[in-house]
Protein backbone atom coordinates (compact mmCIF):
# COMPACT_ATOMS: atom_id res chain seq x y z
CA UNK A 1 0.00 0.00 0.00
CA UNK A 2 1.63 3.01 -0.89
CA UNK A 3 1.86 6.75 0.78
CA UNK A 4 -0.35 8.23 -2.06
CA UNK A 5 -3.42 6.07 -2.42
CA UNK A 6 -3.19 6.63 2.07
CA UNK A 7 -2.73 10.36 1.64
CA UNK A 8 -5.37 10.71 -1.79
CA UNK A 9 -7.73 13.19 -1.12
CA UNK A 10 -6.50 14.16 2.30
CA UNK A 11 -3.23 16.21 2.91
CA UNK A 12 -0.14 16.44 0.54
CA UNK A 13 1.99 13.60 1.48
CA UNK A 14 4.91 15.08 3.67
CA UNK A 15 8.64 15.63 2.80
CA UNK A 16 9.46 12.32 4.57
CA UNK A 17 6.73 10.49 2.85
CA UNK A 18 7.72 11.83 -0.91
CA UNK A 19 11.34 10.37 -0.08
CA UNK A 20 10.31 7.46 0.66
CA UNK A 21 8.16 6.84 -2.34
CA UNK A 22 10.95 8.07 -4.56
CA UNK A 23 13.28 6.07 -2.63
CA UNK A 24 11.47 2.93 -3.40
CA UNK A 25 11.07 3.79 -7.13
CA UNK A 26 14.60 4.93 -7.95
CA UNK A 27 16.01 1.94 -5.73
CA UNK A 28 13.78 -0.15 -7.77
CA UNK A 29 15.22 1.30 -11.46
CA UNK A 30 18.73 0.56 -9.58
CA UNK A 31 18.22 -2.69 -8.53
CA UNK A 32 17.10 -4.14 -11.95
CA UNK A 33 19.75 -2.12 -13.86
CA UNK A 34 17.23 -1.79 -16.58
CA UNK A 35 19.25 0.51 -19.29
CA UNK A 36 17.88 1.42 -22.18
CA UNK A 37 19.66 -1.18 -24.26
CA UNK A 38 18.15 -3.96 -22.01
CA UNK A 39 15.04 -2.56 -22.86
CA UNK A 40 15.54 -2.22 -26.32
CA UNK A 41 16.14 -6.36 -26.42
CA UNK A 42 13.41 -6.61 -24.03
CA UNK A 43 10.97 -4.68 -26.58
CA UNK A 44 12.34 -6.85 -29.51
CA UNK A 45 11.92 -10.26 -27.70
CA UNK A 46 8.37 -9.61 -26.71
CA UNK A 47 7.67 -8.50 -30.04
CA UNK A 48 9.07 -11.39 -31.49
CA UNK A 49 6.84 -13.62 -29.88
CA UNK A 50 3.82 -11.98 -29.72
CA UNK A 51 4.29 -11.31 -33.86
CA UNK A 52 3.95 -15.01 -34.36
CA UNK A 53 0.54 -14.73 -33.26
CA UNK A 54 -1.00 -11.36 -33.65
CA UNK A 55 -0.32 -8.54 -36.30
CA UNK A 56 1.21 -5.76 -34.09
CA UNK A 57 2.12 -2.12 -35.14
CA UNK A 58 5.75 -2.24 -34.92
CA UNK A 59 6.54 1.34 -34.52
CA UNK A 60 3.92 1.67 -32.06
CA UNK A 61 5.06 -0.80 -29.60
CA UNK A 62 6.62 0.61 -26.45
CA UNK A 63 8.40 -0.99 -23.47
CA UNK A 64 8.85 0.45 -20.09
CA UNK A 65 9.29 0.64 -16.45
CA UNK A 66 6.47 1.69 -14.30
CA UNK A 67 5.99 2.39 -10.80
CA UNK A 68 2.18 1.18 -10.07
CA UNK A 69 0.22 0.23 -6.73
CA UNK A 70 3.13 -0.15 -4.98
CA UNK A 71 5.49 -2.38 -7.06
CA UNK A 72 7.48 -2.00 -10.01
CA UNK A 73 5.78 -3.31 -13.74
CA UNK A 74 7.64 -3.67 -17.06
CA UNK A 75 4.51 -2.58 -19.21
CA UNK A 76 4.93 -3.42 -23.03
CA UNK A 77 2.06 -1.52 -25.04
CA UNK A 78 2.07 -2.88 -28.27
CA UNK A 79 -1.25 -1.47 -30.54
CA UNK A 80 -2.96 -4.53 -32.91
CA UNK A 81 -5.49 -3.69 -35.52
CA UNK A 82 -8.02 -2.09 -33.25
CA UNK A 83 -6.89 -4.23 -30.35
CA UNK A 84 -4.51 -3.55 -27.66
CA UNK A 85 -2.68 -5.77 -25.44
CA UNK A 86 -0.73 -5.56 -22.56
CA UNK A 87 2.04 -7.49 -20.76
CA UNK A 88 2.04 -7.46 -17.16
CA UNK A 89 4.99 -8.72 -15.61
CA UNK A 90 6.37 -7.67 -11.73
CA UNK A 91 9.98 -7.99 -12.40
CA UNK A 92 11.77 -10.54 -9.37
CA UNK A 93 13.91 -7.80 -8.13
CA UNK A 94 16.36 -9.63 -6.20
CA UNK A 95 17.16 -11.94 -9.15
CA UNK A 96 17.41 -10.02 -11.72
CA UNK A 97 18.51 -12.58 -14.35
CA UNK A 98 16.08 -14.30 -13.85
CA UNK A 99 13.75 -14.91 -17.02
CA UNK A 100 9.82 -13.76 -17.72
CA UNK A 101 7.95 -16.75 -15.72
CA UNK A 102 4.55 -14.98 -14.83
CA UNK A 103 2.90 -12.21 -16.52
CA UNK A 104 -0.44 -11.41 -17.14
CA UNK A 105 -1.66 -10.45 -20.60
CA UNK A 106 -4.63 -8.12 -21.28
CA UNK A 107 -6.26 -8.10 -24.73
CA UNK A 108 -8.24 -5.18 -24.80
CA UNK A 109 -10.94 -4.03 -27.82
CA UNK A 110 -11.25 -0.47 -27.09
CA UNK A 111 -9.02 2.07 -28.34
CA UNK A 112 -9.25 4.31 -25.66
CA UNK A 113 -8.06 2.13 -22.52
CA UNK A 114 -4.41 3.51 -21.37
CA UNK A 115 -2.28 0.98 -19.43
CA UNK B 1 41.47 -15.89 19.87
CA UNK B 2 37.66 -15.39 18.32
CA UNK B 3 38.52 -12.19 16.85
CA UNK B 4 36.14 -10.11 14.38
CA UNK B 5 36.98 -8.36 11.50
CA UNK B 6 34.22 -5.34 11.09
CA UNK B 7 33.88 -2.68 8.26
CA UNK B 8 32.68 0.56 8.16
CA UNK B 9 31.08 1.85 4.96
CA UNK B 10 28.34 3.57 3.36
CA UNK B 11 29.08 4.45 -0.26
CA UNK B 12 28.31 8.31 -0.01
CA UNK B 13 30.88 10.62 1.86
CA UNK B 14 30.27 12.64 4.66
CA UNK B 15 27.65 10.38 6.16
CA UNK B 16 29.68 9.41 9.39
CA UNK B 17 32.17 6.96 8.65
CA UNK B 18 34.82 7.89 10.40
CA UNK B 19 32.87 9.37 13.32
CA UNK B 20 30.77 6.14 13.71
CA UNK B 21 34.71 4.22 13.91
CA UNK B 22 35.61 6.14 16.06
CA UNK B 23 33.36 5.87 18.15
CA UNK B 24 32.36 2.15 18.08
CA UNK B 25 36.50 1.49 18.54
CA UNK B 26 36.31 3.78 21.70
CA UNK B 27 33.05 2.29 22.73
CA UNK B 28 34.31 -1.09 22.53
CA UNK B 29 38.16 -1.06 24.34
CA UNK B 30 35.99 0.55 26.94
CA UNK B 31 33.79 -2.34 27.36
CA UNK B 32 37.17 -4.21 27.75
CA UNK B 33 38.01 -5.25 24.36
CA UNK B 34 41.46 -4.78 22.53
CA UNK B 35 40.62 -2.94 19.23
CA UNK B 36 42.47 -1.98 16.37
CA UNK B 37 41.03 0.95 13.89
CA UNK B 38 42.27 0.83 10.26
CA UNK B 39 41.60 4.14 8.11
CA UNK B 40 40.95 2.75 5.11
CA UNK B 41 40.70 5.87 3.28
CA UNK B 42 44.13 6.56 2.18
CA UNK B 43 45.43 10.12 0.47
CA UNK B 44 42.27 11.20 2.97
CA UNK B 45 43.45 10.73 6.38
CA UNK B 46 41.01 11.57 8.90
CA UNK B 47 40.39 9.07 11.54
CA UNK B 48 43.65 10.28 13.56
CA UNK B 49 42.33 13.45 14.00
CA UNK B 50 38.70 12.14 15.22
CA UNK B 51 40.85 10.41 18.11
CA UNK B 52 43.18 12.79 18.63
CA UNK B 53 45.80 11.02 17.24
CA UNK B 54 47.53 13.10 14.22
CA UNK B 55 50.33 14.41 16.18
CA UNK B 56 51.33 10.87 17.15
CA UNK B 57 51.95 9.68 13.50
CA UNK B 58 55.50 8.26 12.46
CA UNK B 59 54.49 5.32 10.03
CA UNK B 60 51.45 4.28 8.28
CA UNK B 61 49.13 1.41 6.63
CA UNK B 62 51.14 1.83 3.44
CA UNK B 63 54.48 1.48 4.98
CA UNK B 64 53.32 -1.33 6.70
CA UNK B 65 51.66 -3.05 3.43
CA UNK B 66 55.18 -2.07 1.34
CA UNK B 67 57.15 -3.27 4.27
CA UNK B 68 58.87 -0.11 5.07
CA UNK B 69 58.33 -0.56 8.95
CA UNK B 70 57.02 -3.90 11.20
CA UNK B 71 52.96 -3.61 11.61
CA UNK B 72 54.20 -3.24 15.55
CA UNK B 73 55.72 -0.06 14.75
CA UNK B 74 53.38 1.68 12.43
CA UNK B 75 50.00 1.12 15.29
CA UNK B 76 49.85 3.84 17.16
CA UNK B 77 48.35 3.37 21.05
CA UNK B 78 45.33 5.50 21.95
CA UNK B 79 45.98 8.63 24.33
CA UNK B 80 43.38 7.25 26.76
CA UNK B 81 42.29 3.26 26.40
CA UNK B 82 44.99 0.97 27.05
CA UNK B 83 43.37 -1.53 24.36
CA UNK B 84 42.80 0.61 21.46
CA UNK B 85 45.15 1.27 18.42
CA UNK B 86 45.17 2.88 15.05
CA UNK B 87 46.50 2.25 12.04
CA UNK B 88 46.52 5.23 10.31
CA UNK B 89 46.25 5.78 6.23
CA UNK B 90 49.03 7.22 4.29
CA UNK B 91 48.21 10.96 3.42
CA UNK B 92 50.71 11.53 0.51
CA UNK B 93 49.62 8.34 -1.13
CA UNK B 94 46.82 7.19 -3.08
CA UNK B 95 43.96 4.52 -3.05
CA UNK B 96 45.81 2.20 -5.29
CA UNK B 97 48.79 1.99 -3.40
CA UNK B 98 47.57 -1.15 -1.54
CA UNK B 99 45.69 -4.25 -3.37
CA UNK B 100 42.89 -6.54 -1.73
CA UNK B 101 45.84 -9.13 -1.14
CA UNK B 102 47.55 -6.84 1.47
CA UNK B 103 44.76 -5.87 2.73
CA UNK B 104 43.48 -9.30 3.50
CA UNK B 105 46.62 -10.43 4.47
CA UNK B 106 47.33 -7.67 6.69
CA UNK B 107 43.73 -8.18 8.28
CA UNK B 108 44.70 -11.78 8.91
CA UNK B 109 47.79 -10.64 10.90
CA UNK B 110 45.80 -8.28 13.03
CA UNK B 111 43.42 -11.13 14.26
CA UNK B 112 46.49 -12.74 15.86
CA UNK B 113 46.26 -9.65 18.40
CA UNK B 114 43.27 -7.54 18.73
CA UNK B 115 39.51 -9.02 19.52
CA UNK B 116 38.18 -6.73 17.44
CA UNK B 117 39.71 -4.75 13.64
CA UNK B 118 37.58 -1.59 12.97
CA UNK B 119 38.32 -0.46 9.06
CA UNK B 120 36.99 2.45 8.39
CA UNK B 121 35.97 2.55 4.62
CA UNK B 122 36.64 5.13 2.05
CA UNK B 123 33.68 7.02 0.03
CA UNK B 124 32.94 5.65 -3.23
CA UNK B 125 32.46 1.59 -4.35
CA UNK B 126 36.20 1.73 -5.97
CA UNK B 127 39.42 0.17 -4.76
CA UNK B 128 39.35 1.77 -1.77
CA UNK B 129 36.06 0.30 -1.00
CA UNK B 130 36.75 -3.12 -2.11
CA UNK B 131 40.10 -3.15 -0.18
CA UNK B 132 38.21 -2.43 2.95
CA UNK B 133 35.71 -4.61 2.73
CA UNK B 134 37.82 -8.05 1.55
CA UNK B 135 38.97 -9.21 4.43
CA UNK B 136 35.96 -8.18 6.76
CA UNK B 137 33.66 -10.60 8.86
CA UNK B 138 30.93 -7.94 9.12
CA UNK B 139 29.84 -5.10 7.33
CA UNK B 140 28.18 -2.03 9.30
CA UNK B 141 26.75 0.73 6.93
CA UNK B 142 26.35 3.83 7.86
CA UNK B 143 23.53 5.78 5.74
CA UNK B 144 21.73 9.72 6.94
CA UNK B 145 17.87 9.66 6.48
CA UNK B 146 17.98 11.41 3.42
CA UNK B 147 17.43 10.47 -0.73
CA UNK B 148 21.48 10.23 -1.55
CA UNK B 149 22.51 8.52 1.54
CA UNK B 150 19.95 5.93 1.31
CA UNK B 151 20.62 5.45 -2.45
CA UNK B 152 23.98 4.80 -2.38
CA UNK B 153 23.67 2.64 0.84
CA UNK B 154 21.61 0.39 -1.15
CA UNK B 155 24.03 0.14 -4.01
CA UNK B 156 26.87 -0.83 -1.30
CA UNK B 157 24.36 -3.56 0.10
CA UNK B 158 24.08 -4.87 -3.65
CA UNK B 159 27.93 -5.06 -3.75
CA UNK B 160 28.59 -6.56 -0.02
CA UNK B 161 26.12 -9.35 -0.92
CA UNK B 162 28.22 -9.66 -4.35
CA UNK B 163 31.64 -10.30 -2.66
CA UNK B 164 29.61 -13.20 -0.51
CA UNK B 165 29.65 -11.35 2.93
CA UNK B 166 26.74 -11.90 5.58
CA UNK B 167 23.89 -9.30 5.42
CA UNK B 168 25.10 -5.78 6.33
CA UNK B 169 23.91 -4.29 9.40
CA UNK B 170 22.54 -0.18 9.07
CA UNK B 171 23.60 2.52 11.69
CA UNK B 172 20.98 5.48 10.73
CA UNK B 173 23.65 8.64 11.41
CA UNK B 174 22.01 12.13 11.96
CA UNK B 175 18.92 11.66 12.85
CA UNK B 176 16.54 14.73 13.50
CA UNK B 177 13.23 13.58 15.46
CA UNK B 178 11.77 16.44 15.60
CA UNK B 179 12.17 16.17 11.70
CA UNK B 180 10.71 13.12 11.80
CA UNK B 181 8.25 13.79 14.36
CA UNK B 182 6.26 16.96 12.07
CA UNK B 183 6.90 14.36 8.48
CA UNK B 184 9.76 16.46 6.95
CA UNK B 185 12.18 13.48 7.04
CA UNK B 186 12.21 9.64 6.54
CA UNK B 187 11.64 7.49 9.63
CA UNK B 188 13.75 4.86 11.27
CA UNK B 189 11.26 2.42 9.91
CA UNK B 190 11.21 3.89 6.32
CA UNK B 191 14.66 3.53 5.63
CA UNK B 192 14.78 0.05 7.08
CA UNK B 193 11.92 -0.88 4.72
CA UNK B 194 13.20 0.69 1.58
CA UNK B 195 16.49 -0.99 2.67
CA UNK B 196 15.38 -4.30 3.94
CA UNK B 197 18.11 -4.45 6.84
CA UNK B 198 18.58 -4.67 10.30
CA UNK B 199 19.28 -1.94 12.39
CA UNK B 200 22.26 -1.56 14.76
CA UNK B 201 21.87 1.94 16.09
CA UNK B 202 20.26 5.25 15.21
CA UNK B 203 22.59 7.87 16.23
CA UNK B 204 20.94 11.18 16.53
CA UNK B 205 21.99 14.52 14.88
CA UNK B 206 24.01 16.27 17.75
CA UNK B 207 26.28 19.02 18.02
CA UNK B 208 28.15 16.89 20.52
CA UNK B 209 30.02 15.39 17.74
CA UNK B 210 31.05 18.18 16.02
CA UNK B 211 32.49 19.50 19.57
CA UNK B 212 33.97 15.85 20.12
CA UNK B 213 35.69 16.20 17.44
CA UNK B 214 36.85 19.46 17.81
CA UNK B 215 38.22 18.21 20.56
CA UNK B 216 39.70 14.53 19.15
CA UNK B 217 37.61 12.96 21.81
CA UNK B 218 34.72 10.83 20.56
CA UNK B 219 31.37 11.83 21.93
CA UNK B 220 30.80 8.39 24.03
CA UNK B 221 33.26 9.88 26.50
CA UNK B 222 30.71 12.03 27.37
CA UNK B 223 27.50 9.83 28.81
CA UNK B 224 25.42 12.70 28.68
CA UNK B 225 25.78 13.50 25.01
CA UNK B 226 22.58 11.48 23.11
CA UNK B 227 25.13 10.72 20.07
CA UNK B 228 27.49 9.13 22.42
CA UNK B 229 24.93 6.83 23.90
CA UNK B 230 23.43 5.91 20.72
CA UNK B 231 27.21 4.87 19.73
CA UNK B 232 28.15 2.93 22.99
CA UNK B 233 24.50 1.00 22.25
CA UNK B 234 25.57 0.00 19.11
CA UNK B 235 28.89 -0.95 20.57
CA UNK B 236 27.04 -2.68 22.86
CA UNK B 237 24.82 -4.58 20.42
CA UNK B 238 27.69 -5.22 18.38
CA UNK B 239 28.52 -7.68 21.76
CA UNK B 240 25.60 -9.12 21.07
CA UNK B 241 23.67 -7.12 24.14
CA UNK B 242 20.35 -6.26 23.85
CA UNK B 243 19.52 -2.69 24.46
CA UNK B 244 16.95 -0.71 23.57
CA UNK B 245 16.98 2.47 21.28
CA UNK B 246 16.96 5.55 23.37
CA UNK B 247 14.26 7.66 23.06
CA UNK B 248 15.48 10.04 20.62
CA UNK B 249 12.34 12.09 20.97
CA UNK B 250 12.53 14.23 23.68
CA UNK B 251 9.52 16.55 23.16
CA UNK B 252 6.92 13.82 22.84
CA UNK B 253 3.21 14.37 24.51
CA UNK B 254 2.85 12.52 28.17
CA UNK B 255 0.41 10.91 26.89
CA UNK B 256 2.47 9.12 23.73
CA UNK B 257 4.83 8.12 26.50
CA UNK B 258 2.14 6.12 27.85
CA UNK B 259 1.19 4.52 25.35
CA UNK B 260 4.59 3.85 24.08
CA UNK B 261 5.35 2.58 28.10
CA UNK B 262 1.71 0.24 27.48
CA UNK B 263 3.13 -1.33 24.36
CA UNK B 264 0.75 0.89 22.13
CA UNK B 265 1.51 3.55 19.90
CA UNK B 266 4.85 3.73 17.45
CA UNK B 267 8.09 3.06 18.75
CA UNK B 268 10.90 5.25 18.72
CA UNK B 269 11.55 6.76 15.20
CA UNK B 270 8.45 5.36 13.43
CA UNK B 271 5.98 7.47 11.82
CA UNK B 272 4.42 10.00 14.05
CA UNK B 273 0.33 9.58 14.46
CA UNK B 274 -0.92 12.08 12.96
CA UNK B 275 -3.08 14.34 14.49
CA UNK B 276 -7.07 14.16 13.76
CA UNK B 277 -7.16 18.19 13.69
CA UNK B 278 -9.84 19.48 11.74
Amino acid sequence: MGVFEFMAGKKKPSPGEVAKERLKVVLAHDRLKLNPELLELIRGEILSVVSRRLAIDEDQVQVNLAHEGGAEKLLANMPIKREKITFEWDPPSHTPNSNVLHGTVHVDTTDDEQA
Amino acid sequence: MDSRVITITSGKGGVGKTTTTANLGTALAMQGKKVVVIDGDIGLRNLDAVLGLENHIVYDLVDVVEGQCRLRQALIKDKRQEELYLLPAAQTRDKNAVNSVQMEQLCQQLRQEFDFVLIDSPAGIEQGFRNSIVGADEIIIVANPEMASVRDADRIIGLVEAAGKPEPRLILNRLRAEMVKRGDMMAVTDVLEVLSIDLLGVVPEDEAIIIATNKGEPAVYDKRTRAGRAFTHAAQRILGEEVPLDDLVESTSLLERLRRLMGFGPALGEKPVRSQSS
